[in-house]
C-alpha cells in the first residue's frame, strides 16, 4: 500500500498543468528527435541542458527524461516504416518492417504503441517498488565498493554498445582521463589545461557531447549520402480483435525481461529488446510466423524497449551511479540542478522522485496519444530533406554550446570535438562509452583515492570486501572468457585457412 | 599502414602517451596519499595497455582499410569557426547566413534559393530564443 499512497503522491506533482506542459513537450521533441536521422537522444538531452537552467528543478527533469523514453519511441517509427534505426532500435526493422513490406504499417505502429505503453506501465511499476529497497542497499557501499561498481559498469557498456570489449574500454578510460582536465579537488592542481584559463573548470559536458554526437554524426551521414525516399503507404491503425489479442501475452513478456534487463549494470534498451525477441521466437505460440512480419516479433521487443529505457533510471536514483550513457547525461542534469543522485535523493525530495516516476506513466498516455492516432502526420517529417535539415542541427549545436556559458569560444571547442568524434568513428570507436567514462571519472577518481586512504594504500581491500570483491571477480571472470573466445575462434579461422591448401 | 584497426590502436597508445606523460609532471604521491598526478597515471598505463593489445590484436584478424573523407569534416568545420568568428566580429544574423552557405556545400545538392529560406527560418528561431527563453544572443 506504501507504494500506492507514494505514487499518489507523485501525481500530485506531476499532474500540476505546468509540470504537464513539460512532460508534453518533453514527448514531443523527443519523438521528433527519435524520428529525426542526425540528432540522437544523447545530442539532444545535451541540446537542452543548458536551456533548464531557467526551468524548475521537477520540470526540467521530467522534460529531459520525456526526451529519452520518447526518441526511444520515435525511432521505433522510422524503423518500422523505412527500416532505418537511428539510434537503438534494431530489432524492429526485423518484424516490423517485414510487415510493412505486407501492407499492415498501420498495424505494426499499433503494435509498437500499446506494447510501448503496457511496458512502461510495468517498468513503472517495478520502479516504485524496487528504486527505494535498492537505496538501502546503497547504504552498504563503501568507497572500494563503488569503484569496483563503476567498474563493472564500464566493462558491461562496453560490451553491450560495441560489441567490443576492447573498444569500448579504450573509450571509457579516454572518457575518464578527459575527465581529469580541469582542476584537482583534493589539491587544488590544475591539470592538463595547458595552461588555459578556460580548461580550468575542465572541458564541457555540452561540448564534448554535441561534439561527438550532433556534429561527428552529422558528417557520418554526408559522407554516406543516402537521401532517403519517404514513406508514402496507407496506414489503418485499427487492428481486428484476433490481432489485438496477440499482442499481450508477448508484450507482458517483453515488459519483464525488460524491466529486469534494465536495472542491470551496462543494460538499457538495446539488450532488452535482443533478449525480448530471442524469448518471443523460442516460447511463443506464433514463432514459426516471426521473422516473416509477425505482431509478436514487434510487440515484445518494443515492450521491452520502453520497460527498460525507464528501469535504467533505478541504479541512478537509489545507487546514484549511471549505468549508460543517457543515465549519465542524465545525472549531469540532477547535478545542475543541486541534487545529487543516490540513496538520499528519495528522502530528502520525495516530492521529485515520485513526481518523476508517476511524470513517466503520464508520458506513457503522452506517447500513445501523440503516436498511434497522429502518426500519419509524424511521417510528413520524413519529408523534409536532410540538405535543409543538417544546416538547422548545426545551428542548434552552435546554440546550445553558446548559451552554456553565453560564451562564444566555447563553440571552438565543440568544433575540436566534432573533428575527435569524426576519427573516432572512421577507427569505430563508439563514443556513448566515453560520455560515461567522463561523467563518471571525477567520481570514481574521488572514490579511489578515499579507498585506498582508508586501507592505508593497500590495494587488498578491494577483494576481500564482499561486494567489491564479487563485482571484481565478475570483471576477472568476464575478461577470461572473453580472451578465450578470441584465442578459439582465432584457432577456428586458422585452421580453415589450412584446410583448403 | 592503412589498417583500421592497426591506426585505432596506435590511436589509442597516443592518447594514453600524451596523458600518461603529462601525469608525471604532478606530484604522485603514495598510494595512501594520492597525489594529482597518480590517478591519471594509472588510467594511463591502463589505456596503454589497451592499445597496445589493440595492435597485437590487429595482426591477427583481417585487414579493414580506413575510410577518411577530409572534404565533409573539414567544410562543416570551417562552417562552425566562420560562425564564431563573424559573430564576435560583426553579428550573428550575418553568421547564420554564412553557416548555412558553408554547411551546405557538404550536403547532396545545393540551392540557394533553399539557403536563402533556411537562414530566415534560423533567424526567426534565434529570434524566438533571445526574446521568450532569454538566451543572451549577439544577434545584431
Amino acid at each position: 500500500m506504501d507504494v500506492l499512497h507514494n505514487l499518489a503522491f507523485g501525481f500530485e506533482h506531476a499532474l500540476t498543468l505546468q509540470n504537464l506542459l513539460f512532460c508534453a513537450v518533453g514527448c514531443t521533441v523527443g519523438t521528433l528527435v527519435g524520428l529525426l536521422p542526425g540528432l540522437g537522444p544523447l545530442a539532444t538531452i545535451s541540446l537542452l541542458l543548458p536551456l533548464t537552467y531557467s526551468i524548475p528543478t521537477d520540470g526540467a527533469l521530467i522534460m529531459l527524461a520525456g526526451i529519452y523514453y520518447g526518441a526511444q519511441y520515435g525511432d521505433s517509427v522510422s524503423a518500422i516504416t523505412m527500416k532505418i534505426p537511428h539510434a537503438s532500435s534494431i530489432v524492429a526493422c526485423i518484424d516490423g518492417y517485414q510487415m510493412t513490406l505486407k501492407g499492415k504499417t498501420g498495424l505494426a505502429l499499433f503494435t509498437a504503441g500499446v506494447s510501448s505503453f503496457i511496458g512502461g506501465t510495468v517498468a513503472i511499476l517495478v520502479l516504485a517498488w524496487l528504486a527505494p529497497a535498492l537505496g538501502k542497499v546503497a547504504f552498504l557501499f563503501g568507497p572500494a565498493d563503488y569503484c569496483a561498481l563503476m567498474l563493472v559498469g564500464f566493462v558491461c557498456v562496453s560490451f553491450v554498445t560495441t560489441g567490443s570489449l576492447l573498444n569500448g574500454m579504450a573509450m571509457c578510460l579516454i572518457g575518464v582521463l578527459l575527465g581529469q582536465i580541469g582542476t584537482d579537488v583534493n589539491s587544488g592542481m590544475q591539470r592538463f589545461t595547458m595552461n588555459f584559463s578556460f580548461l580550468a573548470d575542465g572541458v564541457g559536458l555540452v561540448s564534448i557531447a554535441l561534439g561527438c554526437f550532433g556534429i561527428a554524426e552529422i558528417t557520418k551521414n554526408l559522407d554516406n549520402r543516402d537521401e532517403r525516399s519517404p514513406f508514402n503507404g496507407k496506414i489503418n491503425l485499427i487492428p481486428t480483435w484476433a490481432e489485438f489479442k496477440r499482442i499481450f501475452p508477448s508484450a507482458l513478456r517483453g515488459s519483464m525481461i525488460g524491466s529486469f534487463l534494465g536495472i542491470l549494470p551496462g543494460g538499457g534498451p538495446v539488450i532488452a529488446q535482443f533478449a525480448a525477441y530471442a524469448v518471443d521466437k523460442r516460447f511463443s505460440k506464433y514463432k514459426h510466423e516471426i521473422g516473416s512480419g509477425a505482431i509478436e516479433g514487434v510487440a515484445g521487443q518494443a515492450a521491452a524497449d520502453e520497460a527498460a529505457a525507464r528501469t535504467s533510471f533505478i541504479p541512478l536514483m537509489s545507487i546514484g551511479i549511471p549505468e549508460n550513457a543517457v543515465m549519465a547525461l542524465m545525472m549531469a542534469a540532477f547535478i545542475i540542478k543541486g541534487i545529487q543522485p543516490g540513496p538520499n535523493m528519495i528522502a530528502g525530495h520525495p516530492d521529485l522522485f515520485w513526481g518523476l516516476v508517476a511524470s513517466m506513466w503520464v508520458g506513457n498516455c503522452f506517447l500513445l496519444i501523440l503516436n498511434v492516432p497522429l502518426v500519419r502526420y509524424w511521417l510528413s517529417v520524413f519529408k523534409i530533406p536532410y540538405g535543409a535539415l543538417f544546416p538547422s542541427i548545426l545551428f542548434f549545436c552552435c546554440i546550445g554550446t553558446y548559451s552554456v556559458n553565453n560564451n562564444l569560444n566555447d563553440i571552438f571547442i565543440t568544433a575540436g570535438f566534432g573533428l575527435v568524434g569524426y576519427i573516432f568513428m572512421r577507427l569505430e570507436l563508439d563514443a556513448a562509452p566515453l560520455m560515461l567514462g567522463f561523467i563518471l571519472g571525477p567520481m570514481l577518481e574521488e572514490n579511489f583515492r578515499r579507498a585506498l586512504l582508508m586501507s592505508r594504500g593497500n590495494f587488498s581491500s578491494f577483494l576481500t570486501r564482499p561486494i567489491s570483491g564479487t563485482l571484481l571477480g565478475f570483471i576477472g571472470i568476464f575478461i577470461v572468457w572473453q580472451v578465450t573466445a578470441f584465442f578459439l575462434q582465432a584457432r577456428k579461422t586458422t585452421a580453415h585457412e589450412r584446410l583448403p591448401s | 599502414m592503412n589498417d583500421r584497426d592497426l591506426v585505432r590502436g596506435l590511436f589509442i597508445i597516443a592518447i594514453a602517451l600524451a596523458f600518461g606523460l603529462g601525469s608525471l609532471r604532478y606530484p604522485i604521491g603514495q598510494f595512501s596519499h594520492a597525489g594529482p598526478g597518480l590517478f591519471p597515471l594509472l588510467v594511463s598505463c591502463l589505456l596503454f595497455l589497451v592499445g597496445l593489445i589493440t595492435v597485437v590484436r590487429s595482426r591477427f584478424v583481417g585487414h579493414v582499410p580506413l575510410r577518411f573523407n577530409v572534404k565533409n569534416i573539414a567544410i562543416i568545420l570551417s562552417s562552425l569557426c566562420g560562425f564564431v568568428l563573424i559573430s564576435e566580429h560583426l553579428n550573428m544574423i550575418l553568421a547564420i547566413v554564412f553557416m548555412v552557405f558553408c554547411a551546405s556545400a557538404a550536403g547532396a545538392s545545393y540551392s540557394v534559393r533553399r539557403n536563402l529560406a533556411i537562414s530566415a527560418v534560423l533567424v526567426v528561431v534565434a529570434f524566438a530564443f533571445q526574446k521568450l527563453l532569454g538566451v543572451n544572443l549577439p544577434l545584431y
